[in-house]
């Protein structure tokens, strides 16, 4: 095992088939390109959280627990990830995060005791955990996807309703976050047969924070990880249970597009570059009916956010979304007329210019 | 009569998957695959004004969004009577074409290396650092403890797992890189996409992200740091997996199936849409020695539903299907519906694609001996990625150039409006296979739609005809020494890499027997 990596050095034809095929088992396997340096203790945390990030591996589970075992502080909160009718979206999202970089949150704040991807397969050992973590109390409940009303058969967990679950898990959370649209406020399954609604339509006695946005920002979920660890609490909320901090203000209100809106300068061709800054109305922008820091924020790091790639805001961090932001791709919808009509009528205030 | 053994669910895949093996003599004699979960999207479309579809169907799947998006606008196109411009084509591949990255090398690293590597050898490291020590004694240390927890639903690993504790500590190395790549690589996307997971600029006609020389440059950049990986980090562990643990497996061709591979095609490298990074075309019965490509033809497509759990009476053609749950049928073992091609089941993904695209590569893995299987299907993943990176600093390039070119055009504005009546088909190969969807629309709406997905082709269940589906098949002979410990069975369905969250609609009352492991 001693040859160093040799394939597509300068001057190696072989094929990846020669490699392959004409190795010799009896050499055992071609090494792997040599480490570039020894893996720091930092690292091999990443490699960790990471995989708690994506999804989950019994094998790295064990080295987590065994970072949490070094790190065996009392004051690491568990937190227990349920999952109902979702698609991995807001999971997907979250493992996005660079920075901070999810371990961090992970390591070193958190002891996430259940994430049915990151539970390697065990039925039984994966319950045992929740019901043991339930009965600890004191956690931080995230709740991804919807819950459905129309029947429980239409999502189970483990041959229980995932809907007796989330009651469940409630009683005893510390805090509780609803993750994305679908958990907030139903989302696109809402708009389904099943009639799903959000989490806190079957959570009654108890605050639960509403991260919408399909799916969640990454950011407004750490940040508000991080708020309520730091000072025990819910961040300050709107009257329908969205952090304050980030769902403060209308998408309108820091669009950069909003002058082109005041003085309806409506895009109508794609291809025509002098309209590419214009107000993205006729295309079904949702952002004057839409609360939510996505301008300012941006998103992936801050690559781009969906008022900025031309395509508008499709209003997915309010309760009405998705049905009643339908149709989205055109100023066709209720709302929208509806929105025109203030507008006309003034009571859209246009941006006030320094005088 | 052997030993059934039911892996249910099959973790480390995106979605809710149940496998039944029969073993008889260590070795699988037959197999079931069961798709255990299903959602009801297509019913939540019907009415809908079509330009919502692509924005919905992109959540069937938060890891594989954007390809439903593809293959939903691919499909309005047709049924708006929409021609794409050439500069809206090269803004969506370049979208895909991230997507592929990071699909990839998540498939990999963080879903199916941990099937060859023995993570446990970090405790045999014999190196010198310290936090890497501490590491190792605290793992010796929790066993001692005796809190199996986390140990014990860990398939032994055998003797295809690589024990070398600096082949181990590398491939960790190269896991926790990877997790960064992956993320990189959608943010990557982002840039013509609008933001990801769900990319928000792909519409009917084209794209919505006017580009600049910024955004193309910021690309390549980006892309360059994707092409290092993808060629000096992937492609040589696949090799070190090939020739190492692997190896034997390569030989044997275990996870092989029907040997019938089906690709629609996708991702133009020219405007004339003929210079395709995935050819489109149909093999039967592979004979190595002729690799006859024929056609692909859609209307050889059929959906049977014998043994699933829908209400329908006879194997139908997409675009006169029909979502009736039937959950007493009998008979019926999975929420996936049996699609078949002329009749025959058929392998879609990237061992199809690289096989019929006839790469040198693959075909040498062949002529040298190998069988399409688990190896070559890894293999194939990777050497795609490549062609993939390669291709987007085509599309960067001619990206450039058209922008300069007069009358430059991202989208068909003329065809934006949703037709009284139309209908269409979009094909799309996905980083998991062969993707269509069908749309009809009647008065400006959505009338009926329908998606077969790359995962509905592979985890199959049983038609008919009685062929199984191509997990089913590939799992035949498979050695299952020890049936406590059936991880050649997680092996070859996770060498396919299964998405069952698109596959299918709504969760199963009674069978959604998730989260156990159980052994009859």
């Amino acid at each position: 095992m001693a040859d160093a990596w040799i394939f597509l050095e300068r001057g190696d034809t072989r094929t990846v088939a020669d490699h392959i095929m004409d190795h010799d088992p009896t050499r055992g396997g071609l090494k792997v390109k040599k480490l570039l340096g020894e893996i720091s203790r930092r690292d091999f945390m990443k490699f960790c959280a990471g995989t708690a990030a994506v999804l989950g591996l019994s094998e790295v589970e064990l080295i987590s627990k065994v970072t949490e075992a070094m790190a065996a502080a009392p004051s690491k909160p568990p937190v227990l990830w349920l999952s109902g009718q979702d698609c991995a979206g807001c999971t997907i999202s979250l493992a996005g995060a660079l920075n901070p970089p999810l371990s961090s949150l992970i390591l070193d704040k958190l002891s996430l005791r259940y994430h049915e991807a990151l539970m390697a397969g065990a039925g039984h050992v994966a319950e045992a955990t929740y019901a043991e973590t339930v009965k600890q109390g004191g956690y931080v409940l995230c709740v991804e996807g919807a819950i459905p009303t129309a029947d429980d058969r239409f999502c189970m967990i483990g041959g229980r309703p995932f809907r007796e679950m989330v009651e469940e898990a409630s009683q005893n959370a510390g805090a509780i976050i609803a993750v994305g649209a679908c958990a907030a406020y139903g989302g696109i399954p809402a708009a389904g047969p099943t009639r799903a609604v959000g989490a806190n339509k079957m959570i009654k006695d108890k605050t639960v924070i509403n991260l919408p946005t399909c799916p969640v920002h990454c950011d407004h979920l750490i940040g508000t990880i991080l708020y309520v660890l730091a000072t025990g609490k819910a961040p300050p909320m709107d009257k329908i249970g969205r952090p304050k901090m980030y769902f403060g203000e209308l998408i309108h209100e820091n669009c950069r597009r909003r002058y082109y809106f005041d003085n309806e300068m409506f895009l109508t061709d794609w291809n025509d570059p002098a309209q590419k800054n214009w107000c993205l109305y006729e295309k079904g922008c949702k952002g004057p009916d839409t609360y939510a820091d996505c301008p300012v924020r941006r998103w992936n790091d801050g690559q781009s956010f969906c008022i900025d790639c031309g395509a508008g805001c499709m209003g997915c961090a309010e309760p009405e979304f998705y049905d009643g932001m339908s149709p989205l791709y055109t100023a066709e919808s209720e709302r929208s007329k509806n929105m025109m009509a203030r507008k006309k009528a003034g009571l859209i205030p246009r941006l006030k210019e320094d005088a | 009569m052997g030993k059934k053994i039911t892996v249910d669910p099959v973790t480390r895949i995106e979605g809710h998957l149940g496998i039944t093996v029969e073993v008889e003599n260590g070795q699988v004699k037959d197999a079931w695959s069961s798709g255990t979960m299903a959602r009801g999207f297509e019913a939540l479309l019907e009415g809908r004004d079509p330009r919502d579809a692509p924005f919905v169907t992109s959540r069937f799947c938060g890891v594989c969004y954007s390809v439903h998006q593809m293959a939903s606008v691919r499909a309005l196109d047709v049924a708006f009577g929409a021609e794409v411009p050439w500069g809206g084509t090269l803004l969506r591949n370049l979208a895909m074409g991230a997507q592929y990255i990071y699909d990839h090398i998540l498939h990999f690293y963080h879903l199916s290396a941990l099937d060859y590597i023995d993570i446990m050898a970090v405790a045999a490291y014999k190196g010198k650092d310290k936090a890497l020590n501490a590491v190792k004694e605290k793992v010796v240390g929790l066993v001692k403890a005796k809190d199996t927890f986390p140990l014990t639903p860990r398939y032994k690993p055998d003797e295809f797992c690589v024990r070398d504790p600096d082949m181990v500590l590398s491939a960790v190395k190269h896991y926790i890189d990877a997790l960064a790549m992956q993320a990189k690589a959608r943010n990557m996307g982002a840039i013509f996409g609008g933001r990801q997971p769900h990319y928000q600029s792909i519409v009917v006609g084209g794209c919505t992200q006017y580009p600049d020389v910024n955004m193309v440059a910021k690309f390549r950049t980006m892309l360059d740091e994707q092409a290092r990986f993808v060629n000096e980090v992937y492609i040589p562990d696949v090799l070190a997996f090939g020739t190492g643990p692997l190896f034997p497996l390569a030989r044997a061709g275990l996870g092989g199936g029907h040997y019938n591979y089906l690709s629609y095609g996708g991702l133009e490298l020219d405007k004339a849409g003929e210079d395709l990074v995935f050819p489109a075309g149909v093999m039967m019965d592979m004979d190595p020695a002729k690799m006859e490509v024929a056609p692909f033809d859609p209307r050889k497509i059929t959906e049977s539903v014998k043994y699933a759990w829908y209400e329908q009476d006879r194997p139908r053609h997409p675009d006169k299907g029909q979502q009736v749950f039937d959950l007493d049928r009998k008979e019926a073992y999975s929420f996936i519906k049996a699609p078949r091609y002329d009749g025959r089941p058929m392998e879609v993904g990237p061992l199809a694609r690289m096989l019929l695209a006839k790469n040198p590569d693959v075909i040498g893995l062949l002529k040298k001996g190998a069988k399409p299987g688990v190896v070559a299907r890894h293999a194939a993943r990777a050497i795609e990625t490549r062609l993939v990176v390669d291709a987007c600093y085509k599309w960067c390039d001619e990206l450039l150039a058209e922008m300069t070119r007069p009358g430059f055009k991202i989208h068909d504005t003329a065809h934006y409006e949703p037709p009284e009546t139309g209908e269409g088909a979009g094909f799309f190969e996905a980083p998991r296979g062969a993707l269509g969807h069908w749309i009809k629309i009647k008065d400006n709406k959505i009338a009926n739609y329908q998606a077969v997905v790359p995962s509905t082709w592979n985890a199959s269940p049983r038609c008919e005809r009685q062929y199984r589906g191509q997990y089913e098949e590939s799992l035949i002979g498979a050695p299952v020494p020890d049936p406590e410990n059936p991880i050649n069975v997680v092996r070859i369905v996770r060498s396919f890499d299964p998405c069952l969250a698109c596959a299918i609609h709504l969760i199963d009352p009674k069978t959604n027997e998730i989260k156990k492991f159980l052994v009859e």
